[in-house]
């Protein structure tokens, strides 16, 4: 079922942004392929009229709280962990071109 | 002392025979004596230990009420938060991050008055069974320093096994808690979905991923989850029920209790690890419990499931990692969109590269169904068949894992190490809590561990039966050359 390739797996860097060697685009191919067919034994699997999980816990449902603002992160703590900043703000390469 | 459990050290403490300096340099001493072989820990808190000790020393003095973890050192995993410190994840894309806030499970250790005595290494943000993916260090089995000591948590089991701290916590989404305790004679637990506060764990396989902790008996492991296993408002998916009391069930009493094993299931399983794996079922038979065997033919399939299913959820969580907010961000990126690609391929090892653009396959268009929505379907089924299981059965046993620790470097095929977690990886994806007991030894004089998995939010009888098993046995009161 699976048909992975070069093209595949140069579709998947895009997908997940990761930049990647050729080198390593073809390791990954071959990793990836025999990974791919280990899984593939799931097909044996009769699963008509099972419905997916969706809830490990059996009774479990989802969770809702006020939409309020609370526990607030100090700007200077926050901050303290960007690679880049500048007047209180996170810096990024420009992303408007300018003419 | 540092042969003691975390019990018999806070009573000293609390008695008044020794003070928590002490406790807190005994260790750091034996940290500081054998670490460099070991390689347990990615960052040691001399200072704040000693620091925190002291003050303990003062609240004794002043007779001001203890906690249940007064005085006890103890390892956190490099992916949990502790504030101020350092949490690399072992990943070079989060080599300066300095966590903001602690962890649930951080706050409520404290409270009790618990020593955090370092951080410990693991396999690049949990992703692995070897610790082998650390990007950071390599850690070694203190049983033989040649060997991994498991993994993802291997750095916290080799500190509790290296007796550098009695106790220590790690995550386990695939059996990282639970592998590595095994690969290193403790006990490793990992407790039912939900049981556990995550606020503050770093996220891996988030249907999956569970804190859970190490210690050298299970009296200790519960005492551990008396303190932490509390419903926490900060994490959606913690189990709203009331504490367990862990310690008061331990009467040794298994008479009667019925546990299931999947003898077809094991049939690939090697001469010496079945047998050692019998003679532990007997060591229960003869307390009285019934050994029944069980169908759980669906397990053979959990790898399958639970590589489509983490990959999937990790892909999803680690898109986070964009360079911008937090971490490493790429010094050659001049675009935005540099900055993503350049960050994340200068940031991630092999491992997690591999596992996100897995996780990105099986989620992708014309794919998902016949992979992620299929796991799911299996996933189902686990559930089911487990559930079956545990009508007519108390408990299911299983090996923790088909080996004992391997050589560093021995497997280098990712589906291979893979395979490790076969016997781990159900509890995971139903959910159920499990621990690992040391069982035995190899001929070669390595640990192996029993798994003993109970059904969801059973923990308490999990643990009491391990105990029970513990009482008859001394495998847990062995120690590795560098400790005695």
């Amino acid at each position: 079922m699976s048909n992975l390739d070069k093209e595949a797996i140069h579709n998947l860097i895009k997908l997940s942004r990761i930049e990647c060697s050729e080198e390593e685009q073809a390791r990954l191919l071959k990793d990836l392929e025999k990974i791919l067919v280990y899984i593939e034994q799931l097909q044996e699997v009769d699963t008509a009229n099972v419905s997916p999980c969706n809830q490990v816990l059996e009774g479990a449902c989802n969770v809702m709280r006020e939409d309020e603002v609370r526990d607030i992160m100090p700007r200077e703590l926050f901050l303290s962990n960007a690679p880049s900043q500048v007047g209180g703000m996170i810096r990024v390469p420009p992303v408007i071109k300018s003419n | 002392m540092h042969s003691l459990s975390a019990i018999e050290i806070r009573d000293k403490f609390l008695r008044g025979e020794i003070s928590a300096v002490t406790i807190v340099e005994t260790f750091l001493k034996r940290i500081e004596k054998y670490d460099h072989e070991v390689g347990a820990f990615l960052a040691v808190f001399n200072e704040r230990a000693i620091q925190q000790a002291k003050k303990l020393d003062e609240k004794r003095k002043a007779g001001h009420k203890l906690g249940k973890l007064a005085g006890v050192p103890i390892a956190i995993k490099d992916n949990i938060h502790v504030k101020g410190e350092l949490s690399t994840c072992a990943s070079k894309f989060l080599t300066n991050y300095r966590a903001p806030f602690d962890a649930t499970v951080t706050r409520l250790l404290e409270a009790e008055d618990a020593i955090i005595i370092g951080k410990t290494n693991l396999d690049e943000f949990a992703m692995g069974s070897s610790t082998e993916n650390s990007a950071l260090q390599k850690t070694r089995n203190p049983w033989n320093l040649k060997c991994t000591p498991g993994g993802s948590s291997g750095g916290s089991a080799a500190a509790v096994a290296a007796r550098f701290c009695p106790l220590a916590f790690g995550s386990d989404t695939g059996g990282s808690v639970r592998l590595p305790a095994s690969f290193c004679g403790i006990v490793g637990y990992k407790p039912t979905y939900g049981r556990v506060s995550r606020y503050g764990l770093v996220a891996f396989g988030s249907s999956l991923d569970q804190i859970g902790p190490f210690a050298t008996t299970t009296a200790d492991a519960a005492l551990l989850m008396e303190v932490v296993g509390r419903h926490c408002e900060h994490d959606s998916t913690s189990l709203d029920a009331p504490q367990e009391d862990y310690l008061s069930s331990f009467n040794g009493d298994i008479k009667g209790m019925r546990i299931g094993v999947p003898w077809q299931f094991l049939e690939q399983l090697a001469e010496e690890p079945k047998q050692v794996f019998s003679a532990a079922l007997e060591k229960l038979k003869s307390l009285g419990a019934e050994i029944v065997d069980v169908d759980l033919s669906i397990l053979k399939y959990s790898i399958a499931v639970y590589y489509i299913l983490a990959t999937a959820e990790a892909s999803t969580n680690l898109a986070r990692f964009d360079g911008i907010r937090y971490g490493q961000r790429s010094a050659r990126a001049k675009t935005l969109d540099e900055v993503y690609d350049f960050s994340k391929e200068e940031g991630y090892g092999p491992e997690v590269k591999r596992r996100i653009l897995l996780g990105t396959y099986v989620l992708s268009a014309g794919y998902k169904d016949s992979y992620y929505k299929k796991a799911q379907q299996v996933r189902t089924l686990t559930i089911q068949q487990f559930k079956g299981i545990f009508q007519k059965c108390d408990l299911v046993a299983l090996p923790t894992s088909p080996f004992t620790a391997f050589e560093i470097g021995a497997i280098k095929d990712p589906l291979q190490l893979y395979l490790e977690d076969i016997y781990t990886i159900a509890a995971n994806l139903a959910g159920l809590p499990a621990v690992s007991i040391p069982e035995g030894f190899s001929r070669d004089g390595k640990p192996l561990g029993m798994q003993l998995i109970g059904p969801q939010k059973q923990d308490v009888r999990v643990l009491k039966a391990a105990n029970a098993f513990e009482k008859v046995t001394d495998y847990h009161k062995a120690l590795p050359e560098l400790a005695k």
